[in-house]
């Protein structure tokens, strides 16, 4: 139970367990679960009729309207099946900033979600971004995965250095199915993460990013000459700390917030900026709920 | 105002202390530590500085206070070091002495307002410089001296005794100036205080001589006085002057009266003169001269007849800086009254000439019997010359009086005067029309009874002749001149029982020439030919006036209309010194103008305008200098006090990590 703790409490465990993930769009599952599918299938959840044609299970023919109507039809039920939930997390150094570090509160939300996803029976697969391609991450699904999966989240490093695009790209080709997808990241990719998000939207999966910022990249409390040292690339920027400069920032801040807001928007992405001061529940409990990720 | 650095380093120096300030900012950048500090990512940084880059240098100057207020801490230590000065705010010396002319030719209006007031400005400008504790006294010369302030600390006192200084008209004498001046300096040389002989020590003073220079080198030593000569006014001036103006008679005909000009250009160009001559302030005539540069001229206005009055002559140029020499006045005096006395036993066709209204406007005729002649009042005023004419008709004094005579058939009783036995009928045959008392006369319709034919003393002239002799004839005497004639006009003697009878001795009483006899007679012996002088004197010198009576109180009225009363004194004279102003003064006497005389320029040492370079003093020349030099008063401890003060801001920027 320590490693529960570490990462989920029990009263953030007992409050996930109300809840159930929620995609937009119906998918086919693997297995069968507790999602409806867009396959017709044996369920209790009554979809249509259609006329009968030979060689149809008779078990699905209404034999009570039948009666009525002399006529065979057979009865078509919503099939239910299980829910391919998709967490990928950045881990690339710079997630290792802020009290808590960002990779911790995106592992902490994985596992929130993924929890979620398990207890309602739904195959769940927590991937970073920097795993290898040729290597599968742990599928899990069911309640007792959980120790499992906490496990297997335990050993994510902040020590990745792939680039989110080839990162986003090798997920791509390793998952085709569909599901929903979200995505926990800074985004603060050199290379951009547009083509990452691309790669993502050309899956037609219900993709979510979650952008996870610290305190300090949000409101920087600098002072004086500085040489800003980046924790991925070692990359330098030299600056004296001025007031123009903190404004200039905060609008550059404010203006890739937003582009990357707009991007989303604009391709049925649902974004959400996350500060990792703000609780793991309350953003599940709150934020998520209210855009309709959970339930 | 800019600081003085005095200098004190060469070019070397100079480009050391120049390459501090770019070698700190240059160590500025170099040795600039950083703090290393590790972020998630620069992307944003980089996003954020990207535009700064284009001119970072400059951006970082201008975010970087801390380096700017180093910079001015250093350039105010280097400033202070350098010990530099304000120039120009304070006199060197501790003692100073302003001359200040304000004769005539300072009223020249080439620079300002006019040279005086120039000079005011800068004798003023150096009284504001004066440091506290510095002494100064003013002193304002022309022909005369006067201490406007004496030695004090008080530059108001000084100021306002500057701006009290108003122009003369007076020539120029550096030499009492400087008399009054030396006495501090160089004590026991007092001009005004004979008790002033050496108590003290020598005090050494600067001595500012403001002028144009136009006095005469005075011969004077300096002792302790250090002279420095402030030249006013500017070399081209342009100044055309009335050097002269005289009414006097013509020399080929003295009965013609003229008015004599003579014009000076005192310019470095030829000028043209537009002269207009007024009498009593009515145009009277007008004459153009040309006059080269540096030449005179001389103008000629013949007048004619002129009565009593003013007579003033205006220049005109198209450039003129001083127009005090523009305009000169003379004054054609009114024939004084004359004081004629006339000692008869009864003449009444000579009382009716003297009583018409023509004479009576030129003589005041008294008539006394021959006894009168042995009173004390007749002896004491004849003693004293308070008559200006005696006629003594068939008598004669026993003591010639201080007066011209007219003896009508009587001999003066003193000078060599003889005469024949009388003669009947004589026949005039030349009369001297020369002389003034007979001009323009005949008498050739004269009939004499009786004539005593006159023996005249050497000096004399006979004036009129006849077949018997002369019948008239004058003579001087002491500066008088006693005229005799030889025949009497009425005559008496014993008739038929004793009886004294009355008898005509000539029909010349009737004739037009006998009234026209006795004009000339007022005129020449009355004392009237001498107003046709005009007397003019130079401004500040003094005019020696004759009342009409002794003891009386006359007022003189200034061309100004200022008016002083004075007293004469026993001998009738008085002296008047007020004469400031150009122009016609008035004496009077009971209202009545009986006395005008003219103050005029008339001075080429102040018509010469254009300013003198250099002036002597004592054999010594002195350099016009038109600035000073000033003490350095230093400002390195401000500046070392506005580096604290820097210093201080910044520490308390660096502390309090104020943003720009």
């Amino acid at each position: 139970m320590s490693q529960t703790s570490t990462i989920l409490s029990p009263e953030l465990l007992a409050r996930l367990e109300k809840m159930e993930l929620i995609s937009r769009k119906i998918f086919r599952g693997r297995m069968k679960g507790e999602r409806r599918s867009p396959r017709k299938g044996q369920s209790v959840e009554f979809a249509d009729f259609r006329n009968y044609v030979p060689g149809d299970d008779l078990r699905f023919v209404d034999w009570n309207t039948y009666a009525r109507l002399e006529k065979l039809f057979l009865k078509m039920f919503l099939e239910e099946e299980d829910l391919h939930f998709y967490a990928l997390i950045d881990a690339s150094g710079s997630m290792d900033f802020g009290e808590p570090t960002k990779l911790q509160y995106a592992v902490q939300l994985a596992a929130a979600l993924g929890f979620i996803g398990l207890i309602r029976g739904d195959r769940v697969k927590i991937e970073t971004v920097g795993q290898s391609p040729g290597r599968a991450a742990p599928i899990f699904r069911g309640r007792h995965s959980l120790w499992r999966m906490l496990d297997h989240l335990e050993q994510i490093r902040p020590d990745e250095t792939t680039l989110l695009t080839e990162g986003v790209k090798n997920f791509c080709l390793r998952n085709s199915g569909k599901g929903i997808i979200v995505l926990i990241s800074d985004l603060m990719d050199k290379t951009g993460y547009e083509p990452a998000l691309r790669y993502l939207v050309s899956q037609d999966m219900d993709i979510y990013v979650i952008q996870v910022l610290s305190a300090e990249e949000l409101d920087p409390e600098l002072q004086g000459d500085l040489r800003l040292v980046d924790s991925e690339d070692g990359d330098e920027a030299e600056i004296t700390v001025s007031a123009p400069l903190m404004k200039r920032y905060q609008r550059t801040l404010s203006a890739f917030v937003d582009s990357a807001r707009d991007f989303c928007t604009r391709r049925g992405i649902a974004y959400l900026l996350a500060r990792n001061e703000v609780p793991v529940e309350d953003l599940v409990t709150g934020y998520l709920r209210t855009r309709g990720l959970v339930r | 105002m800019w600081p003085d650095f005095g200098w004190i380093l060469n070019w070397w120096q100079w480009a050391i202390l120049a390459a501090i300030p770019p070698a700190i900012i240059l160590l500025y950048f170099l040795k600039l530590k950083r703090q290393p500090l590790e972020v998630p990512s620069t992307y944003l940084w980089h996003k954020s500085i990207e535009d700064l880059h284009v001119n970072s240098i400059w951006q970082r100057l201008r975010r970087n206070l801390l380096l700017f207020l180093q910079l001015l801490l250093l350039v105010l230590i280097i400033l202070a070091l350098l010990q530099p000065s304000w120039k120009g705010r304070q006199l060197t010396g501790e003692r100073f002495i302003f001359l200040v002319d304000n004769s005539a030719s300072m009223q020249t209006t080439d620079v300002g307002t006019s040279r005086l007031e120039e000079a005011k400005a800068k004798a003023g400008e150096l009284i504001d410089r004066m440091k506290s504790g510095d002494v100064g006294m003013l002193v304002s010369f022309s022909d005369s001296a006067r201490v406007e302030q004496m030695f004090t600390d008080d530059r108001h006192r000084l100021r306002r005794a500057l701006d009290a200084i108003r122009p003369t008209q007076r020539s120029t004498s550096l030499l009492e100036a400087l008399r009054v001046a030396s006495g501090l300096a160089n004590p026991g040389r007092s001009a005004e205080d004979i008790t002033d002989f050496q108590v003290a020590e020598a005090l050494p003073a600067d001595l500012y001589i403001f002028s144009d220079g136009g006095f005469a080198p005075p011969n004077f030593s300096l002792g302790n006085l250090e002279p420095i000569y402030v030249p006013i006014g500017e070399p081209t001036a342009a100044n055309v002057g009335i050097m002269m103006l005289s009414v006097r008679p013509s020399e080929t005909n003295p009965e013609l009266i003229q008015a004599f000009a003579r014009l000076k250009n005192f310019s470095s160009k030829d000028a043209s003169v537009a002269l207009d001559l007024l009498l009593n302030d009515q145009l009277i005539d007008t004459d153009e001269l040309q006059i080269a540069a540096g030449e005179e001229g001389s103008v000629v206005f013949p007048l004619g007849a002129v009565g009593a009055g003013k007579l003033e002559l205006k220049a005109r140029t198209s450039s003129d800086d001083l127009a005090l020499d523009d305009v000169a006045a003379v004054v054609v005096n009114p024939p004084r009254q004359a004081n004629v006395l006339l000692v008869t036993t009864g003449n009444e066709l000579l009382e009716l000439a003297l009583q018409t209204d023509s004479t009576k406007a030129i003589a005041r005729v008294s008539v006394e019997p021959p006894a009168f002649l042995q009173k004390k009042d007749y002896l004491a005023r004849a003693a004293a010359g308070a008559y200006d004419l005696v006629i003594y008709d068939r008598c004669a004094p026993k003591e010639m009086p201080k007066a011209n005579t007219l003896f009508i058939g009587s001999l003066p009783p003193q000078g060599d005067w003889s005469a024949g036995p009388a003669v009947g009928g004589p026949v005039i045959i030349n009369v001297e029309t020369g002389h003034p008392l007979l001009q323009w006369m005949d008498l050739g319709n004269v009939v004499l009874v009786e004539g005593t034919p006159l023996n005249p003393p050497e000096a004399g002239n006979e004036l009129i002749d006849s077949d018997a002799g002369p019948m008239f004839a004058i003579a001087p005497r002491e500066g008088f001149e006693d005229a005799v004639l030889g025949f009497v006009l009425i005559g008496e003697e014993e008739g038929e029982g004793g009886k004294t009878e009355r008898y005509v001795g000539t029909n010349w009483p009737v004739r037009q020439s006998f009234p026209v006899f006795i004009l000339n007679m007022f005129d020449y012996l009355g004392g009237g030919r001498g107003t046709l002088k005009a007397e003019s004197v130079r401004p500040g010198q003094p005019v020696v006036v004759e009342a009409p009576a002794a003891g009386k109180n006359v007022r003189v009225r200034t061309p100004g209309g200022k008016t002083t009363d004075l007293t004469t004194g026993r001998s009738g004279k008085f002296s008047f010194t007020g004469t400031e102003e150009l122009g016609v003064y008035e004496a009077q006497a009971n209202g009545e103008t009986f006395r005008r005389f003219s103050v005029n320029l008339f001075d080429d040492a102040e018509s010469e305008i254009r300013p003198k370079e250099k002036i002597e003093i004592g054999w010594v020349p002195v350099e016009g200098k038109s600035s000073w030099e000033v003490a350095r008063q230093e400002i390195w401890k401000g500046l070392l006090l506005l580096g604290l003060a820097v210093l201080l801001f910044e520490w308390y920027i660096y502390n309090r990590r104020v943003y720009l």
